[in-house]
């Protein structure tokens, strides 16, 4: 079946490998600022993609996925600077697994009790999550949220940071879509898509949605734990309130809605419009972002609920209704 | 037409439903043998939903025992019953409205019975024997009522059952359209595929069951062969609305 599936979209995969080939040189011609902006973008695309596999795919749309931000940063950067490692490269991969691996746990001891509260309720319990870890990491000393942790730098010598940085949100934003591309395409896939559509049908029919809904909120939270700490280190110092953001948390779902919601390509096209839009367009306005952000959100829930994608394809539609003969 | 001495696939033994203070299903007992059809009729709000709901998993019963190829099943969760071999048609058609056909046909292919499955003959077989094929690609959301019944019994034989327990397949369709579903009901058990079956389209029922059983405000009041039970007093009176007490003993 996976292999089926990897063949119908073998296409896309080609896409993919391309785009890949190209973002991997990109640095070597774009200038210091475009670098920063297309890592934002891989960024947030990561982000978005991570949050679709749970959000998109099975339609339990989590308003806090930015706990596993905070949480994989704070993780691997408590380990990382405790650890009595001579290698910092050692040290942050060793962290980086960790910080992961505190994603995976808390993901699933959390999946059991809110996995079964369904639409809205799922999505407010998940933005109590983010706030209740991002209180506590403030406030536990231990956690240094309030005071903050110097992350070690790891871009070698030879390379500007900026770019360093680059390649690892690179790898770990390509390395979240095939993740999200296996699951898609694959008889898991149906399976949250049927989850999606009508969670009781999907019972019956021999869907085991509790295992489905389970595994993708714990890959979910894993992927977006590596993006967050891979975040965490390019800033270079963070506290609680860098890393448990609320926006971060909002914008993976705007992103995503903004492309076409339970799609793969929507939240990389929409997070790549909307950075555009937010950081070269409107680069100096910096106030506004947020009052763009809310409007879009708006605008699109109302205007092309299936997003930009989804858009492109009823207009195409609408197209080939013209020419066909009446339909009942 | 008598049904073929045969092993229960299906047992229902002394199962009863409360919802508070409502029994929905009281003591109800009977047995479903292998590749047979059984009709399963009764008044309105006489407990037939509930008794699906039971064997698929969807309650657990209050008391009482549900055993699938002699085990049990009652308490087990839906989707496990699904994949032992348990498929249903809902009564109130529930299609996963945005997907195609085609994909809600393939998602019974993809999961239901646990083994051996090649989904894309499963699927294909299953859009040809409802007659769906050529709204393969429509979305489920704009089907007729007539259309949506067949997309129910697709997507439940996609699941390749034992046996498929269906919900009303035949509610609110014409009579051209009645025989269809009966039809595609007698081809499904010459499949194999032993099928339980509530209907209200008395003579549907009839025509298609091998036995009947019949019950009335939870209890069940009747068994048999069709016109054995067609001739039952207590089934007369429970759908003529006398009370089944005043009735002449049968
Ligand atoms: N979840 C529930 N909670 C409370 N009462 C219920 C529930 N489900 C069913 N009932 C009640 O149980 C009784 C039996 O209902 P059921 O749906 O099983 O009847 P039915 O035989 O399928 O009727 P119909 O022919 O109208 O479909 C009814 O009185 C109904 O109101
Ligand atoms: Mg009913």
């Amino acid at each position: 079946m996976l292999v089926d599936g990897i063949r119908a979209h073998r296409w896309w995969l080609v896409g993919a490998g391309i785009g890949l080939i190209a973002l991997s040189l990109a640095p070597l011609f774009l200038m210091p600022f475009h670098v920063r902006v297309v890592q934002q973008i891989l960024f947030s695309a990561g982000l978005a993609v991570a949050w679709t596999i749970l959000g998109g795919f099975a339609g339990y749309w989590s308003f806090g996925n930015t706990a596993f931000i905070g949480l994989g940063a704070f993780a691997a950067g408590l380990l990382e600077t405790n650890i009595a490692i001579d290698s910092p490269t050692l040290a942050f991969v060793l962290a980086t697994l960790f910080g992961c691996a505190v994603c995976a746990a808390v993901a699933a001891l959390l999946a059991y009790p809110i996995l079964r509260l369904r639409g809205i309720y799922f999505a407010i319990a998940m933005l109590g999550v983010s706030q209740v870890l991002g209180e506590l990491t403030n406030n536990i000393d231990a956690f240094k949220g309030s005071l903050g942790i110097i992350l070690p730098k790891l871009a070698p010598a030879a390379m500007e940071p900026q770019v360093f940085y680059y390649y690892l949100f690179l790898v770990a934003a390509a390395g979240t879509l095939l993740v999200g591309f296996l699951v898609k395409v694959g008889r898991i896939g149906y399976g949250l898509l049927a989850i999606r559509e009508d969670e009781d049908t999907a019972r019956m029919l021999g869907v085991p949605t509790e295992r489905y809904k389970i595994g993708m909120f714990v890959v979910s939270a894993t992927l977006t734990g590596l993006l967050g700490i891979i975040y965490a280190h390019s800033l270079g110092y963070i506290t609680s309130g860098s890393v448990y953001r609320t926006d971060f948390s909002l914008n993976m779902i705007v992103y995503s809605l903004l492309g076409g919601i339970g799609t793969l390509a929507g939240p990389i096209l929409g997070s790549f419009l909307m950075v555009v839009l937010t950081q070269v367009v409107l680069g100096r306005l910096l106030d506004i972002h947020m009052f763009i952000t809310g409007a879009l959100l708006v605008a699109m829930v109302m205007l092309a609920p299936r997003g930009l994608l989804g858009f492109a394809e009823n207009l195409v539609r609408r197209r080939g209704a013209g020419l066909r003969t009446v339909e009942p | 037409m008598n049904a073929a001495p045969a092993e229960p696939i299906l047992r229902v033994v002394g199962v009863t439903k409360r919802f508070r203070g409502l029994v929905a299903v009281n003591d109800v007992t009977f047995d479903v043998p292998a590749g047979s059809i059984c009709g399963l009729i009764g008044p309105n709000g006489a407990g037939k939903s509930s008794l699906f709901n039971l064997i698929t998993g969807y309650y657990a019963p209050s008391a009482g025992e549900i055993r699938f190829d002699g085990r049990r099943i009652d308490g087990l969760d839906t989707y496990r019953i699904a994949q032992m071999g348990i498929a249903r048609a809902f009564q109130i058609a529930k299609p996963f409205p945005e997907l195609s056909v085609l994909d809600n046909v393939r998602i019974g292919a993809l999961f239901g019975h646990a083994g051996a499955r090649n989904v894309a003959a499963v699927t294909a077989a299953a859009l040809e024997l409802t007659g769906l094929a050529s709204l393969a690609d429509r979305p489920a959301l704009g089907l007729t009522v007539g259309d949506l019944r067949r997309l129910e019994l697709a997507r439940a034989i996609a699941a390749r059952p034992r046996l498929l327990a269906a919900d009303e397949p035949c509610a609110g369709l014409n009579p051209t359209e009645t025989e269809g579903v009966v039809d595609i009901l007698r081809q499904i058990r010459a499949a194999g595929v032993t099928v339980l079956l509530v209907e209200h389209d008395m003579p549907a029922v009839m025509r298609v069951s091998d036995t009947i059983f019949v019950v009335d405000a939870g209890r069940k009041i009747a068994e048999g062969p069709p016109e054995q039970v067609a001739r039952d007093p207590r089934v007369i009176a429970a759908y003529l609305g006398t009370p089944a007490e005043d009735a002449p003993a049968a």
